[in-house]
């Protein structure tokens, strides 16, 4: 056996995890109908509890036909810092417990238990884990176990809520077999149509076709479903890993046209992240601006640039994007600013472009937004966007997920 | 129309010039050397339009004529010989070309030498002497400070400014900055143009073996260099350089004086564990304590050292980009250097740290621009 062969990868996921905070603050919410998100016409279901899923409710779904599906649900908008703090808690826990593990998002863990079977036994360790979890932050969490990532979080889905399961090794196709291929991680709502199309619906098929014939229709990622299918996947688990973008985006609860509003948002959106970049220690060399017009077209355009984190480099250049991309007198649905391609590194002063007062000025104003949170000081052209961002992306921590992002 | 050359003598004035040739010429005709032959002379010659560079030598002909002869066949076929009389036999009508050297004979077609661009003349020029060391100590020190950005050509080049006193070379990208001034050379009059890179980069690897002063002459449009057998003519880059002398604090409170060497060693140590792609590294002074730190956070790398020195002025931390570093200190001679600073977010100064005057008439200031730290 190699190494790979006989690893023990655990998948913990907390059940219904925004839900479950709530319930923790308020027990009036328990064993009722729960939805969280976006509370205007334009919001999305984040999460919602098991009670609402009896009515056809998922996440991601519109709000307002949640709200349909399930009247007598309580619909609450959620609290990000709230659930942070939640899942900071069951981080720790499991930070003393294991040796390697790697938080993926807000509410998922992998753990690395290979070798711990000499000592402990690794059921026994990872079921003391999950009730010391359940015991000492009272969040209902579940696990899935066996010798690699893909099979422990298919496992994990299927298990929940509150339960755990062991796949034992070489059992992992058998397991595997009878499931939807939407299961699959990376598997998507498009994946999905076009494996039905094939007459794949069950991870069996896939499992007895050659990976040549699924990565000919698939390219590349054909190749990465079918190992997956097949119990295949060598991925290690990552203590931590580097963000390689920032972003931020804002969906208008109206559509709009109204360019000031339109040029203000992107403006504080653009000197937010790049206040982000500086405290992070960051420089970006790739810039984007993406629109979506009422109609749901799709626009993103995107600028390779000298590594830079300054301000009156970064605005100007997304104002400039800005204004090529946004050209078609539409409504515009959501906008979005992005910053990628980011490397260590401190802004370098141009000898004759920039004044050593400007950069005092922003020290100064980043010192401010240190001490007294990210929108202590502005520009004025900025002042009337809600706040933009409200984390610090440089933490090491997986970003919150947006709730449009969910399934 | 025939002449008899040495194959050697011809290659080492080929190899000479041949760097001006470009890989993607926009006329075919520059893919070629012309050579011109007069009486007991030859001119070979290349050009990327931009630069033009020939060199005289001395051969046996009877005929006058001209042809244009494809650069990469007759180069790689001059490699292969060992020293001979190689015999080139033109038909100036058919533009082809038959060399014979002791072991056989070579076929190739030429152009007509007129399609060849003329060289600019240079009318009314003012000219100025330098010696060939004094020009390359000019160029390796500067042309490595030059940018590379197309929207900023002015700063692709090198400034060269001549006054009655003194002849200043300048060359910045706008993130470190060399100054070098001869104040044993001058002219009558006060002039200043902008150099391209490409024939500076030339000429710094011809002139190394150069005896002889070199003249350079200049007007608006054009330099011409002419040294032993070989003339050079570059057109020189349009534009206002920028007010490089105002952006050069001559006030720095904070003075450093370290061993170049050292100081050099340790940056280049440090910076190979900062982050592959910004290279910065931090020098935090304390008393006479340098520290040089560096860290690439994506790998878990990091590195610090500490130097004495000798420091009058306020404690500070400053980053850099250590590439910068390295290259200043490497081209500069002074045993030791004098760094002078003022605040983390203000320009530094490097200087040489002359107690041995050895350096008659050279002057030398680098100067080179901060990181923004987070405090």
């Amino acid at each position: 056996m190699t190494d790979n062969e006989k690893r023990t990868i655990l998948h913990m996921d907390l059940d219904t995890f925004f839900v479950s905070c709530e319930r923790l603050i308020d027990s009036k919410l328990n064993n009722k109908a729960v939805l969280i998100g976006g509370v205007s016409d334009r919001g999305v279901v984040a999460a919602c509890s098991y009670e609402a899923r009896a009515f056809g409710v998922h996440s991601a779904m519109p709000m307002k036909m949640a709200r349909q599906l399930c009247p007598e649900a309580i619909v609450l908008r959620g609290n990000s810092a709230t659930y942070t703090k939640y899942s900071e808690l069951v981080t720790d826990i499991i930070k003393e417990e294991v040796p390697l593990y790697e938080k993926s998002s807000i509410d998922e863990f992998y753990i690395d238990m290979t070798g711990m079977d000499k000592f402990f036994g690794c059921l026994s360790l990872a079921t003391e884990l999950r009730e010391k979890i359940m015991r000492e932050t009272g969040l209902p969490i579940s696990f899935g176990m066996s010798g690699n990532k893909t099979v422990s979080k298919i496992a994990t889905g299927e298990v929940k809520p509150n339960n755990q399961i062991k796949i034992e090794r070489g059992t992992e196709k058998e397991y595997l077999g009878p499931l939807s291929v939407r299961k699959i991680p990376m598997v998507g709502e498009k994946t999905f149509r076009s494996l039905c199309d094939l007459g794949l619906k069950r991870i069996h098929s896939i499992q007895e076709m050659p990976m040549e014939m699924v990565s000919k229709v698939f390219g590349k990622s054909g190749a990465m479903i079918w190992k997956k299918a097949n119990g295949i996947d060598n991925s290690p688990v990552v203590a931590y890993r580097e963000r390689k973008s920032i972003s931020t985006e804002r969906t208008f609860d109206k559509d709009t046209t109204d360019i000031t509003k339109l040029t203000g948002i992107m403006s504080s959106m653009a000197e937010n992240l790049a206040f982000q970049l500086r405290r992070g220690g960051k420089l970006t060399a790739c810039v984007s601006v993406k629109i979506r017009y009422s109609d749901f077209n799709t626009h993103t355009l995107q600028k390779r640039i000298p590594y830079a984190a300054a301000d009156h480099v970064l605005i100007p250049l997304i104002m400039e994007l800005f204004k090529k991309i946004y050209n078609r007198r539409l409504l515009v649905r959501l906008i979005g600013v992005k910053y990628s391609h980011l490397v260590g590194g401190a802004h370098q002063i141009n000898l004759f472009e920039d004044s050593s007062k400007m950069m005092d000025l922003y020290q100064a104003m980043d010192e401010m937004r240190d001490k007294y949170g990210d929108r202590a000081v502005v520009r004025a052209v900025g002042m009337g966007t809600k706040s933009i961002s409200r984390f610090n992306p440089f933490d090491g921590e997986p970003p919150p997920l947006l709730p449009n992002r969910r399934r | 129309m025939k002449f008899i050359v040495s194959s050697t003598s011809l290659l080492k004035q080929l190899q000479a010039i041949n760097g001006v040739l470009s890989s993607n010429n926009t006329l075919p005709i520059l893919d070629n050397f012309l050579f011109e032959i007069g009486k007991n002379y030859l001119i070979i010659s290349a050009s990327d339009l931009e630069t033009t560079i020939s060199a005289k030598i001395t051969i046996e002909a009877k005929e006058d004529g001209n042809i244009a002869i494809p650069a990469r066949l007759l180069l790689d076929t001059l490699k292969t010989f060992p020293e001979q009389p190689l015999t080139f036999d033109v038909n100036l009508k058919t533009n082809s070309i038959e060399i014979s050297s002791d072991f056989g004979k070579y076929k190739l077609a030429g152009h007509n030498a007129d399609e060849f661009p003329k060289l600019p003349t240079i009318e009314s020029p003012a000219s100025i002497v330098l010696k060939p060391e004094v020009l390359v100590d000019a160029l390796t020190s500067t042309l490595f400070a030059t940018g590379n950005d197309e929207l900023r050509p002015v700063m692709s080049g090198v400034l060269c400014e001549i006054s009655p006193d003194d002849v200043t070379f300048v060359a910045t990208d706008a993130h470190k900055l060399v100054k070098y001034r001869r104040t044993d050379s001058s002219a009558d009059e006060l002039t200043s143009f902008i150099l391209p890179k490409k024939p500076l980069n030339l000429l710094k690897s011809i002139l190394g073996n150069i005896e002889g002063d070199v003249k350079i002459e200049y007007n608006k449009s054009n330099a011409l260099f002419s040294f032993g057998h070989v003339n050079l003519i570059c057109r020189l880059i349009d534009g206002n350089y920028p007010n490089y002398s105002a952006v050069i604090p001559d006030k720095n409170p904070n003075k450093l004086v370290i061993d170049r060497a050292t100081l050099l060693g340790s940056i280049k140590r440090v910076s190979i564990f900062s982050n592959k792609t910004t290279h910065q590294v931090k020098l935090n002074i304390k008393g006479s304590e340098l520290s040089i730190s560096a860290e690439d956070l994506d790998y878990s790398n990091e590195a610090n050292e500490r130097l004495t020195c000798e420091y009058k002025g306020e404690d500070l931390k400053i980053g850099f980009n250590a590439r910068f570093l390295i290259e200043m200190l490497s081209n500069m001679d002074s045993e030791a250097i004098v760094i002078e600073l003022s605040t983390p977010n203000k320009a530094g100064i490097i200087l040489p740290h002359n107690e041995d005057k050895d350096n008659k008439g050279k002057e030398v200031l680098m100067l080179i621009m901060p990181v923004m730290l987070n405090t």
